[in-house]
C-alpha cells in the first residue's frame, strides 16, 4: 500500500514531462496527431481524437515555463534529500 | 465609605455595589485594591461603565480600573494597544478578502449546510437506494437547493466524516492485529487521498474527452466519490466483529448499493436529458456517456475492496 500522495505527485510530474518532450515533426505527425491535422469542421462535436490532440497541444504550450521551474526545484530537492 | 455607598438613592441600585471601589482610584491613583484580582462583571456590567471616566478613550470597558489606572494612563502603551488592535483588524480584513481566491469558501458552505435528518436519510439511501424514486436535485431560481432541504443534493459533510472515520477504523483494525504503528495511519490517509485524487482527475479527464456539457462541478464529484467510504467503514467494522464472512457479506451489499446509487445519480448529470428519462436514445455519443457512467460506477466497488481487504484478516 505504498501509493502515497508523494508518489502521485512524482507520477504527475513525470507524465507532464513526457507530454512536453513529444516532438511534433518526428513523432506526432507520423501517427497523425500533429497540431495542424485533424481540425474538424464547425458544428459537429469534436471527437475524442481531436480533443486529445487539443489537450496535448495546450499542455505543451501552457506547462513549458512552469515545468522548467518545477523540474529545477525537484532536481535540487532530490539531490539534497534523496 | 460603605455607609455613604449604601445611602445612595434607590433609583441607582447599580452604583451601590462599587462606589467604594470606584472612588478610591480617582483620589489615590497609586493604590490598587489587593482583594480584587479580576474585574467583577457578575452584575450589570454594561450599565456600570457610564459613570466611569474612560482612560485614554480606548473603548476597552473595564468596570474596575483600580489596578489598571497606572498602566493605561501611559500614553505610549495606549497608542501601542490602539495600533495593535487596528493592525489585527486590518489583517483580518485582508485575509477575508483574499481567502476566497484560493479556497472557494462560500461555495463550500453550501456543501456543509446539512442537518441530522438529512444525514440520516442520506446514509439510509447509500445502503438501500432501491426504493427511492425521484433522484432529481431541486432547483430554486437557478441555484440548487441546500442539502438540508433536498436529499438528492450532494454534500461534503458525509464524505469528510466518513473519510476520517475510515482512517480511525483502519487504525483500529490494524491495532487488533498487532500491526499498528502511528505512521501507518498517515500512510492509510495518504493512500486513500491519493486514490481519491486519481479518481477525480481520471473522471475529469474523461468528461473532457467525451465533451459532456454537464453542471457537475469538481466539488460535486469529490462529494459523490466520497460516499463509498461509508460502505467501507461498515464492511471493516463487521469484518472485525464477525470475521471474513461478515466482511464479504456487508462489503458485497454496500458495493452493489453504491453501484446503483452512483448510476442513478450520475445518469441525471452526465447523460442527455432524454436518455436520463429512460428513453433509449441511439447515437455514439450517448453510448459513450453511458459507458462512462458505468465505468465510474464500477470503479467504486473495486476501490472499496482494494482499500479495505488488507485490513481484515
Amino acid at each position: 500500500m505504498a501509493f502515497t500522495l508523494y508518489s502521485l505527485l512524482q507520477a504527475a510530474l513525470l507524465c507532464v514531462n513526457a507530454i512536453a518532450v513529444l516532438h511534433e515533426e518526428r513523432f506526432l505527425k507520423n501517427i497523425g496527431w500533429g497540431t495542424d491535422q485533424g481540425i474538424g469542421g464547425f458544428g459537429e462535436e469534436p471527437g475524442i481524437k481531436s480533443q486529445l490532440m487539443n489537450l496535448v497541444r495546450s499542455v505543451r504550450t501552457v506547462m513549458r515555463v512552469p515545468l522548467i521551474i518545477v523540474n529545477s526545484i525537484t532536481i535540487v530537492l532530490l539531490l539534497l534529500f534523496g | 465609605m460603605h455607609a455613604a455607598g449604601l445611602a445612595a438613592p434607590a433609583g441607582t441600585p447599580r452604583l451601590r455595589k462599587w462606589p467604594s471601589k470606584r472612588r478610591v482610584p480617582v483620589s489615590q491613583p497609586g493604590m490598587a485594591d489587593p482583594h480584587q484580582f479580576f474585574d467583577d462583571t457578575s452584575s450589570a456590567p454594561t450599565r456600570g461603565y457610564g459613570g466611569q471616566p474612560s482612560p485614554g478613550g480606548l473603548g476597552y470597558p473595564s468596570p474596575s480600573s483600580s489596578h489598571e489606572a497606572p498602566f493605561l494612563a501611559d500614553p505610549m502603551s495606549n497608542m501601542a494597544m490602539a495600533y495593535g488592535s487596528s493592525l489585527a483588524a486590518h489583517g483580518k480584513e485582508l485575509v477575508d478578502k483574499n481567502i476566497d481566491r484560493f479556497i472557494p469558501v462560500t461555495k463550500l458552505k453550501y456543501y456543509f449546510a446539512v442537518d441530522t435528518v438529512y444525514v440520516g436519510k442520506k446514509l439510509g439511501l447509500l445502503v438501500f437506494p432501491y426504493l427511492h424514486q425521484d433522484w432529481e436535485v431541486q432547483y430554486q431560481q437557478d441555484t440548487p437547493v441546500a442539502p438540508r432541504f433536498d436529499i438528492n443534493a450532494p454534500d461534503l459533510y458525509i464524505p469528510a466524516m466518513a473519510f476520517i472515520t475510515y482512517i480511525l477504523v483502519a487504525g483500529l483494525a490494524l491495532g487488533t492485529q498487532d500491526r499498528f504503528s502511528p505512521d501507518l495511519l498517515g500512510l492509510q490517509a495518504s493512500s486513500a487521498l491519493a486514490w481519491l485524487t486519481l479518481e477525480v482527475v481520471a473522471i475529469l479527464l474523461s468528461l473532457y474527452l467525451v465533451t459532456v456539457n454537464t453542471d457537475l462541478t469538481t466539488i460535486d464529484l469529490v462529494a459523490f466519490l466520497g460516499y463509498k467510504y461509508v460502505g467501507m467503514i461498515g464492511g471493516v467494522l463487521v469484518g472485525l466483529l464477525f470475521g471474513k464472512i461478515g466482511y464479504y457479506l456487508v462489503l458485497g451489499w454496500c458495493c452493489v448499493s453504491i453501484f446503483v446509487f452512483m448510476i442513478r445519480t450520475l445518469r441525471l448529470k452526465i447523460l442527455a436529458q432524454a436518455a436520463a428519462e429512460g428513453v433509449p436514445v441511439r447515437g455514439a455519443r450517448n453510448q459513450l456517456r453511458m459507458y462512462l457512467t458505468m465505468a465510474v460506477a464500477a470503479a467504486q466497488p473495486l476501490l472499496m475492496y482494494w482499500l479495505t481487504f488488507h485490513l481484515v484478516r
